[in-house]
């Protein structure tokens, strides 16, 4: 049995988990400027308008799940299962979240869009992100898949959404030109901060997990068999995000120079891919299934 | 409401694999799909003591397995589309592929591996305990086919109070993860679910 068989037929699973989370992050950070009012007049504009960039990587990585499907065209069959089915009450929550992010960016290009109903839709919108990052977080908490019912596995997809949706908030500043905005400087250092926070506590948790999986094994398969290498991958994720996040943090002291931002966008979400390509190399159920 | 199940005599079956070709057969199935799976447990050593003479603690049974129709398919509960259901008359866990979008979370999710996603078709196919020759009041396929009758269909508490309510062996989980609709007569080297000191060793030929 080999995990890497599973890994790659979920690819677009992969995909999904190592962009979307990260969107809505992204997009919740990005917004901050303008809910908490540092950003006014066209910094303000142009941040609501841009607002569909973190939009977008959440939208391919949802895009990308889809085309895992056989059968799309019955998927509205999926909210009859919203709160019995993990799966479904994650698709439930990236829908809401799609659709009220979709009408703010709509109502972010009227003539004279109500400032005050713009930051109340904010607050909506940022709450049904992270409901959706802790829907994507929870999707497969099926007791009888023992590799992924461990607690510290929606841990580290979330912590993954805090490593790469500063990295989103970046870029998305980035566009929106916001350096010009006072405190921006020390707030794209937050992100960085942030970011780190999370990378170091990820690396926390992919160790522990690591002994934790490699304890595992059912009938047809031991861990240790399935993905020898998930050390490896833990090696690589610390490589690879630390390069990505010197790359932020020279971005902030270079005033979100496009070039840095793109290489640490890059390298996070390089990171992240590689580990939830692992994590779904760990398919294992209790009994009979890899 | 006849809850139907399954039960396998492991004193009998000798591994021939006549019910998984039958159900191929009659399902038309594929190569890489297999309703019925019979498992090949073994494990066990050769030792030589000092004297140069060897003993040995090897063992090998078989367990012939589908779906289990149980009492709380994890298939059913986790499948996002609410397309596996189970039956009001039979008990019979089945998948409605006018709702089914071949996500294979039922795949996933089972612990005896009998949901599979036809690549062809992309949805989700399983044992349905061959509901149109019980409809005829007829046995399974796989149940009818066993030249050792090591195969028995019927309602689960006739069953049980037949056979017994053992439900679980090693290679099989626990029956208190789904509570499968399935008796087991245990074969005289049979070790308990959670048994770690064998493997399937017909890991090849599963599918």
């Amino acid at each position: 049995m080999d995990g890497f068989a599973t890994a790659f037929s979920e690819i677009t699973l992969v995909l999904f988990t190592t962009l979307a989370p990260s969107g809505a992050v992204g997009y919740v950070l990005m917004s901050l400027p303008v809910l908490l009012e540092w950003a006014t007049g066209e910094a303000r504009v142009r941040l609501n308008r841009l607002s569909c960039l973190p939009l977008g990587v959440a939208m391919v990585g949802l895009i990308a799940s889809a085309t895992h499907l056989g059968n799309p065209a019955n998927a509205l069959y999926v909210f009859t299962g919203v709160g019995r089915s993990p799966l479904s009450t994650e698709v439930f929550c990236a829908v809401v979240f799609l659709f009220l992010a979709g009408v703010f960016w709509l109502y972010a290009f009227a003539e004279k869009p109500r400032t005050g109903l713009q930051r109340a839709l904010l607050v909506l919108i940022d709450g049904a992100a992270l409901v959706f990052v802790a829907g994507v977080a929870f999707a497969y908490q099926v007791d009888t898949i023992i590799s992924w019912s461990l607690p510290l596995v929606p841990a580290t997809l979330a912590l993954g959404a805090f490593m790469g949706g500063p990295m989103v908030a970046l870029a998305g500043w980035k566009a929106a030109n916001c350096a010009e905005v006072p405190g921006c400087k020390s707030a794209a250092k937050g992100l960085v901060a942030v970011a780190t926070a999370a990378f170091a506590l990820s690396l926390v948790a992919y160790g522990v997990l690591s002994v934790q999986l490699g304890a595992l094994s059912n009938e047809l398969a031991a861990m240790a068999d399935l993905v020898p290498s998930y050390g490896a991958f833990i090696v690589v994720f610390a490589v690879v995000g630390a390069a990505g996040l010197v790359a932020a943090a020279r971005a902030v002291a270079a005033d979100l120079a496009p070039r840095p931002v793109a290489c640490a966008c890059i390298l996070v979400f390089t990171a992240l891919f590689v580990m939830r390509f692992a994590f779904y190399a760990t398919h294992l159920t209790v009994g009979l299934g890899v | 409401m006849t809850q139907y199940g399954f039960h396998f005599d492991g004193t009998r079956c000798t591994g021939c694999k006549t019910c998984v070709l039958a159900c191929k057969d009659k399902n038309n199935l594929p190569s890489e799909i297999n309703y019925r799976n019979v498992q090949e447990y073994g494990g066990g050593t050769w030792t030589a003591d000092a004297a140069g003479c060897w003993s040995h603690d090897t063992f090998t049974y078989h367990v012939s397995v589908a779906c289990n129709h149980c009492e709380f398919p994890v298939c059913l509960g986790k499948c996002p589309q609410g397309a596996i259901q189970k039956d009001d008359e039979t008990g019979r866990v089945w998948s409605d592929p006018e709702k089914c979008i071949g996500c294979g979370t039922c795949a996933m999710a089972c612990p005896y591996g009998a949901p599979k996603v036809d690549k062809e078709q992309m949805k989700s196919v399983k044992c349905d305990m061959c509901a149109d020759r019980v409809a005829e009041g007829k046995q399974p396929i796989c149940v009818e086919a066993c030249p050792l009758r090591a195969l028995d269909f019927g309602d689960i508490d006739e069953l049980r109070a037949t056979y017994g309510d053992l439900a679980e062996i090693a290679p099989l989980p626990a029956a208190s993860e789904t509570t499968p609709c399935l008796v087991i007569t245990a074969p005289a080297a049979a070790k308990p679910a959670g048994d770690a000191s064998g493997t399937v060793v017909n890991e090849s030929e599963i599918c």
